[in-house]
Order: structure tokens, then C-alpha cells, then sequence
């Protein structure tokens, strides 16, 4: 028998990435006794999906899926969380790895009652990356509104400056704690998953769609966090270079996606991202116009066929197929001029709209930042699951660009697949 | 093309424009990125990407008679763009020869000359030609043809008698000319039934005094290369393209003055460097010989785009001619018999091969795009109908 040649599998497991499918992967895993390491670089949990405004399948706010799996999390002793943390290597085999985490510091303890006396003690702000940089925050933070752990964050930007002080000055808790160092920890895991998400492509890239030039060119991300209620213009979509209402909304499908150029591949889910945030500024100005550049509308399964149909309904909506190749700006209004070709009616477009959007797609974490683990990659860098090796498994936009529904359901599988390692002994 | 329209696939001509280049055509997935890439495409059924389809389809009829593919200058910022990696540019490059093809007539000639392995046969045609009919004169006292040419000094007429050379290419010129004015009347008629259909025009009859004036509206844009230089990639190849056209464009001139001086004045060659005739004849001859190197040194150096048997041997043929033209006079020059005379029969080959296959290699393009630019001139196309 193989039993006893196989080697001793610790009874934990590791998960890379604290976003919607390493909450999922944690916590299946977790609820069913097993011990779990949730590894987040963020100061807080919820990925991606916090910075949405709504989403699918049924257009909730983050808040509402988030906010169940953090109170799972609260409750579940056997899932250990580790903010600001990366994986820094790991070595070993399935059922026996050793694990490298450097935890850095927060420079905020368990004291913290988010009463946010820190925050206005600081002078400083810094450029806040969860929106994307559209808005500042104080040098001393709270990631977001429903962040998990609920505790704010020092940013290292401000480390050793007299705002540094003010805010430990500011605390009535002893919860700053200008002193703490980075740690790190060895653990040992049986198994693996990595959940570590995507980025959005970076759209400077995409020389002809002319963002980063014009001011009034964003991507589907910036709108999530312009339409989000704690957004940088409190839900308001405004555009960036007069805070003006815009009247007209041009959507530019596959920016990056689909494209050898830049992502080959498509990213399943951009263009129901147009059609609910279509949504968003129609429910806000019942009057501005949306206009949809494609190549062809990708609105998989009943459910996306359903709400595309709906969309179509909508008489201030216009589906034009045909790819966006080229931008323009009117210097003086700041309105963006789109081109394409409608390729049903064979004449060229060129709209003037107020606002621009470009659908960039998702590019794998693993493709910009090489993960510490001996793995297998598509040259897209989407991890590539080896199942019959096992031990160490891809969930989630890390194995492949998805929506949040199918993510969820892919980091369950995973969840299985990881504890299969550890009980196979 | 909103009105039903049965397609009719022809998978020989997908294969054939494959085998010219066109290999990625089937890459292509209709995003029309290609269209608004292309600086000198039209807002009104602008081209590539409805090619694209109708070349992955097999619809042989859509673009042929189609005068889009003569608008293409082949920049490749269609190619650059293409999200999928197929190359328009390259595609419409491989429809434009197979459509040379189409109006040639001889067919079989126009087979030919597109054929790597008919080409001992293309160059020894003319030399056989030559030979034969000056040693048949030869036997009935004419001595046009003289192989040992003596004299102080070299007289290429003295080895091939002008009188031999025109009477070989003055008739010969006015067969091609002829030939390519039918192929062109027969063009004309179907782009301008393409156009009707596609919308591309609201005249309804073809007007050839209106025609004509839109030609003399297009030449300046031509001399000066107006829509080549708009093309973003690649823009370089404009400058080389402008020197060889004006170094044909010259010699053009200095044939038609020496005709005249030899036939009107009967005063025979070879003239002096001193005359200005002849400054204009070294210009035009250093200038082909330059520009088409610079040709095909770009083609060299192009890896991602396609360059057929039909582009070399184009550019092999103008270099040849310009080499072996200028050699020809420097060896005049340097008493250098032999080899003179040699080059100069080589030379007259390279002159026949340019000349007798113009319809049919892809130096047709000089009349296709002239037509086609000046048919769109013409055609209107933007105006919409009331």
C-alpha cells in the first residue's frame, strides 16, 4: 500500500490572497475543521470586489456578500488572518510544505477602535490606491468604510515624520505603534491555494484609446469607484476634468482584452460590467445617452442574456459594433471624440461624447509579479492547475479571468481539491 | 447591403490569396480596428475590414471589381494595430495581384509572369527574340544585328541597330497599351457597378469626360505622393517610392526627346555628357538605382510583412534595369568593349521584361491605382443620397 510511503501531511492549509475566492477557498475549508492561513498583502479583506459598486449576479453592493463572509470569518477560530502580509516562498511538497510569510508592519494594534482621532490628527495626504488614485487619503486610514480587520493603517509614507507623532499623540487607546517591525513566520501547510486575483490592465498601454492623455478617458474600475457611495465623489458620476454631469457615455469593449497586442485573451466579464454601469448612469441622469463600442457582446448564460436584453430595451442606449480605434479630445470642452466603424453599416462613427470609458480586462497578478512557488503557468501568467501533482492550486481570477458567481464556485472546488491533499495520507 | 444577398463561398480564390500572401486573412474576427487605423480610408464604407470578410468568405466578386483595394498603399498601420494579428495590409496586397491576374489578358501570359519557375523562360524570350529576328534580317541583307561592331568608338547601335530595337518595341508598346486600355475599360465598368451596389456612389451612368477631369485632378496628388505620405508605418517608403516614379517619369522624357532628335533630326547617338538631356538621363538613372535598393533593402528588413515572388521581381526587374542601364553607359565610357555590348543586350532585356509584361506584373498597379484614385475622385462617394 501507498499509505505508508506518503509523506505526513500537516493538517493546515495556506490561502494566497484575502479577495472574494480566497474568502471562499478559507472559509469552505475552514467550516469543514480544517486549519486555515488567509494570506492578504492589502491592509484589509475583500479584494476586488470592494472596490465595486454593485455586482453581479444581482447588482448588491459589496457590503452585502463581503460582510457575511467577514462575520464567518469572526467566528471561525480555525482561520488565522494575516493582513499586509506576503508569501515570500514556499518549499516542500503536497501534504509537506514549508512557508515563508513576512507580515508587515500596520503601525495600528488591536487596540484600535476606529475612532479615527489619528486621522484628523494628520496632516498628510497621500494618493489613495483603492480609488485609483482619484482621491486622497490621510497619511493614517481606514482602507474602506467596512474594512476588515476593522482597524485603521499608518501608511509607511509617513513613517518617521512629525504627522507620525501626531497621530500616536492622537490615540487615546495605545493603538499606534510606531515601533512595530516587520515579522516573519514560517509555517507548515499541506496544501496551497492561490487566489491571488487580477489587476486591472494597465490602460496606459493602449496607445490609440488615449488614456492617461485625456482626462475624461477612464477605465470600468475608476467608474466602479466614481458610482461607489464611498466613493471619491460620494457615488456621484462626475467626470474628472470639470466635475461636470455627463450627458453622453461612450464605452470602449475589449480595451487590452482580446488583443495580441496586449491580452490575447478574452476577460469573460467586461462587457457585463458596461451594461450594469450603463445601468449606473442612466438610474442617475435619466437623460445622458450611452453609446457601447463592441466587437460582440459576450453576455454569457441565461441569467447576462437576460439583462443584456433588457439593456437593449432601453431607448438611450446604443449598441454599435464595431472596435474603438482611435481618440480625440477637444481641448477647450474637454469632450472626448470616439471612432469607429459600424460594421453592420459599413460607415464610419465618430461621437463626441462627455465621458469615456475603456473596458480593460483582467491580467493575472501572477503575470506582472512572479509568486515564490514552483508552478505552472499559461503565458498569459493564469496559473495552470496540475491536478494530478496536487498540493498547490489556482482559485479564482488566478486560474482564470471570471465573474465573482463562477470564481466562488471555482474556489470551492478548490477548497475540496486542497483538503484532498491534506486527508489523503 | 441591407437587402438579402445569397453568398456564394469560392474556396479556390481563398487558397489562392492565401498562397499570395493573404495567409492570416481567417484571423480576423470583424472588430474593425483596421478601418479607423487606416489614415487614408474613407468615413463612407471605409475599407479594410469589409474586405477582410469578403476575402474570408471567398466572395471573389466583392473585390475584384472592388476600387478600395487600389486606395490601400499598403502603410501596415492596419497590420500594427490588428488585435488579432492578421494583416490587411498584406491581405489587400495578395487580392490587388490576384486581380492583375484577372483583367490580364493573355491569361496564360499573366500566369506567367507571376510563376518563379516560368521566369528563365520571361528572360529568355526576349533575347531570343532578338537574336532571331536580327539574324533573319541578317539574311536578307539587313545588318541590324552586328557582332563584331568595330569603330574607334563604342556605338551600341552599331552592335543592335536602333532600327531593330524600335521596330521590336514601338510595335510592342502599342499591343500593351492596348491590351491594358481594354482590360481597363472592362475594369472601369465593373468597379463602377461595385460602387452602385455598395453605395459607394450616386451617379448612375459612367461619365468619361467627368472621369477625365478628376484624373487631372488626381496626377498632382500622385506626384506628390499626397495619401502615401498620410500612411502613419513605414512612411519612409514614400521617399523611395517618389524617386523611382520620378526616375521613370525622367527617363520617360529623355527617350521621347532622343526619339525625336534620332528620327526627326537624324542625329544619332551616343550624345554628349555635356548636354543637359543627358544631365536629366544620369539623374533618373542614379536615382531608379538608389531608390529601388532602398526597396528592397526595406523589404529585407521587414519581417512581419509579406513580400511575395510578385514584389521581387518587380523590384529586381526596375533594379536590374536601372544597374545594367548605368553600367552599360560607365563601360561605354571606359573602352571597355565587350562587357558594354553585353550589358547593353541585358539592359534591352530588362527594358523588354518592364515593358511587354506591365499589365501583368505588379507595375500594373501604376494604371489600377491611377483609375481607381481617380474613380473615387470622381464617384463622390461621401455625398449621401438626399
Amino acid at each position: 500500500m501507498t499509505t505508508d510511503k506518503a509523506a505526513p501531511a500537516s493538517g493546515s492549509l495556506l490561502v494566497v490572497g484575502g479577495g472574494i475566492s480566497g474568502l471562499t477557498t478559507a472559509l469552505e475549508a475552514a467550516e469543514v475543521g480544517y486549519e486555515v492561513f488567509l494570506v492578504e498583502k492589502n491592509p484589509y479583506l475583500g479584494g476586488r470586489v470592494a472596490q465595486l459598486n454593485q455586482y453581479f449576479p444581482k447588482l448588491c453592493p459589496p457590503t452585502c456578500g463581503l460582510e457575511i463572509n467577514f462575520r464567518r470569518i469572526k467566528d471561525n477560530p480555525r482561520v488565522k488572518v494575516l493582513t499586509l502580509a506576503e508569501v515570500e516562498k514556499v518549499a516542500g511538497t503536497p501534504g509537506n510544505y514549508d512557508v515563508t510569510v513576512k507580515v508587515n508592519p500596520r503601525y495600528v494594534n488591536e487596540n484600535c477602535t476606529c475612532c479615527g482621532d489619528c486621522a484628523k490628527a494628520c496632516e498628510t495626504e497621500i494618493a489613495s490606491d483603492f480609488n485609483f488614485r482619484m482621491s486622497k487619503t490621510k497619511g493614517a486610514y481606514l482602507p474602506y468604510e467596512m474594512a476588515f480587520p476593522a482597524r485603521y493603517t499608518i501608511s509607511p509614507q509617513i513613517l518617521g515624520t512629525e504627522d507620525a507623532k501626531r497621530c500616536a499623540a492622537a490615540c487615546k487607546y495605545n493603538a499606534v505603534d510606531l515601533e512595530m517591525k516587520a515579522k516573519t513566520l514560517n509555517l507548515k501547510v499541506g496544501a496551497v491555494v492561490w487566489a491571488t486575483g487580477w489587476e486591472p490592465y494597465d490602460a496606459t498601454r493602449i496607445d490609440n484609446l488615449g488614456f492617461g492623455r485625456y482626462q475624461n478617458i477612464i477605465t470600468n474600475m475608476m467608474l466602479e469607484r466614481l458610482a461607489a457611495p464611498n466613493g471619491p465623489s460620494k457615488g456621484k458620476i462626475l467626470r474628472p476634468s470639470d466635475d461636470k454631469e455627463p450627458k453622453s457615455v461612450a464605452f470602449v469593449q475589449c480595451a487590452g482584452s482580446r488583443d495580441e497586442n496586449h491580452l490575447p485573451y478574452c476577460s469573460y466579464i467586461c462587457c457585463m460590467a458596461s451594461l450594469k454601469q450603463a445601468t449606473y448612469v442612466r438610474e442617475r441622469y435619466p437623460e445622458a445617452e450611452i453609446y457601447i463600442f463592441y466587437i460582440d457582446i459576450r453576455s454569457p448564460g441565461q441569467r447576462y442574456e437576460k439583462f443584456y436584453k433588457k439593456i437593449k430595451e432601453d431607448k438611450k442606449v446604443f449598441l454599435i459594433k464595431g472596435k474603438v480605434a482611435e481618440v480625440s479630445e477637444d481641448a477647450a470642452t474637454g469632450a472626448i471624440t470616439v471612432v469607429a466603424e459600424n460594421a453592420v453599416t459599413g460607415e464610419k462613427i465618430r461621437k463626441t461624447v462627455d465621458l469615456a470609458v475603456l473596458a480593460t480586462g483582467m491580467q493575472p497578478t501572477a503575470a506582472n509579479t512572479k509568486l515564490p512557488a514552483e508552478l505552472n503557468y499559461t503565458e498569459d501568467g493564469f496559473i495552470i492547475n496540475d491536478f494530478a501533482k496536487g498540493g498547490m492550486f489556482a482559485a479564482g481570477c488566478a486560474n482564470k479571468p471570471s465573474d465573482v458567481v463562477s470564481a466562488n464556485q471555482n474556489a470551492t472546488g478548490m477548497a475540496l481539491k486542497a483538503i484532498q491533499t491534506l486527508a489523503r495520507r | 447591403m441591407a437587402e438579402n444577398y445569397l453568398i456564394e463561398p469560392d474556396s479556390g480564390f481563398i487558397k489562392e490569396i492565401v498562397g499570395l500572401g493573404g495567409d492570416s486573412v481567417k484571423k480576423c474576427f470583424q472588430c474593425a480596428t483596421c478601418s479607423v487605423a487606416c489614415p487614408i480610408s474613407p468615413d463612407s464604407k471605409p475599407f479594410p475590414r469589409k474586405e477582410m470578410i469578403a476575402a474570408s468568405w471567398g466572395l471573389k466578386d466583392r473585390l475584384v471589381a472592388n476600387h478600395d483595394i487600389w486606395l490601400c498603399h499598403q502603410c501596415g498601420d492596419c497590420s500594427t494595430l490588428c488585435p488579432r494579428g492578421a494583416r490587411p495590409a498584406d491581405v489587400l496586397s495578395a487580392v490587388r495581384s490576384y486581380t492583375i491576374n484577372e483583367y490580364a489578358f493573355p491569361k496564360v501570359l499573366g500566369q506567367m509572369v507571376n510563376d518563379p519557375k516560368k521566369l528563365p523562360m520571361l528572360i529568355a524570350a526576349p533575347a531570343v527574340l532578338f537574336l532571331v529576328l536580327g539574324l533573319v534580317l541578317r539574311i536578307f541583307g539587313v545588318k541590324w544585328l552586328n557582332f563584331a561592331p568595330g569603330g574607334d568608338e563604342i556605338v551600341h547601335a552599331h552592335f543592335f541597330s536602333t532600327w531593330l530595337v524600335d521596330l521590336i518595341f514601338v510595335p510592342l508598346s502599342g499591343m500593351v497599351a492596348g491590351v491594358f486600355a481594354l482590360g481597363m475599360k472592362r475594369f472601369i465598368t465593373d468597379i463602377h457597378a461595385a460602387a452602385l451596389r455598395d453605395g459607394k456612389t450616386q451617379k448612375q451612368t459612367i461619365d468619361w469626360a467627368g472621369l477625365g477631369q478628376a484624373l487631372l485632378r488626381v496626377i498632382p496628388n500622385i506626384l506628390q505622393h499626397k495619401k502615401f505620405s498620410e500612411c502613419g508605418e513605414n512612411k519612409e517608403r514614400a521617399t523611395s517610392h517618389m524617386m523611382v516614379l520620378y526616375a521613370f517619369i525622367g527617363l520617360a522624357i529623355v527617350t521621347g526627346i532622343f526619339f525625336v532628335v534620332l528620327y526627326v533630326f537624324q542625329i544619332h547617338g551616343p550624345y554628349s555628357q555635356l548636354n543637359p538631356v543627358k544631365w536629366l538621363a544620369n539623374i533618373a538613372g542614379v536615382c531608379l538605382v538608389i531608390g529601388s535598393a532602398l526597396m528592397i533593402k526595406d523589404r529585407m528588413s521587414k519581417k512581419d510583412q509579406k513580400s511575395s515572388y510578385k514584389d521581387w521581381y518587380l523590384l529586381g526587374l526596375v533594379f536590374g534595369l536601372g544597374v545594367t542601364g548605368m553600367l552599360t553607359e560607365m563601360t561605354r565610357l571606359a573602352d571597355a568593349a565587350f562587357l558594354s555590348y553585353f550589358l547593353y543586350f541585358v539592359h534591352l532585356m530588362f527594358v523588354f521584361n518592364l515593358f511587354a509584361f506591365l499589365p501583368f506584373s505588379k507595375l500594373a498597379h501604376l494604371v489600377y491605382r491611377t483609375v481607381a484614385l481617380t474613380y473615387d475622385e470622381w464617384a463622390e462617394r461621401e455625398k449621401k443620397a438626399a
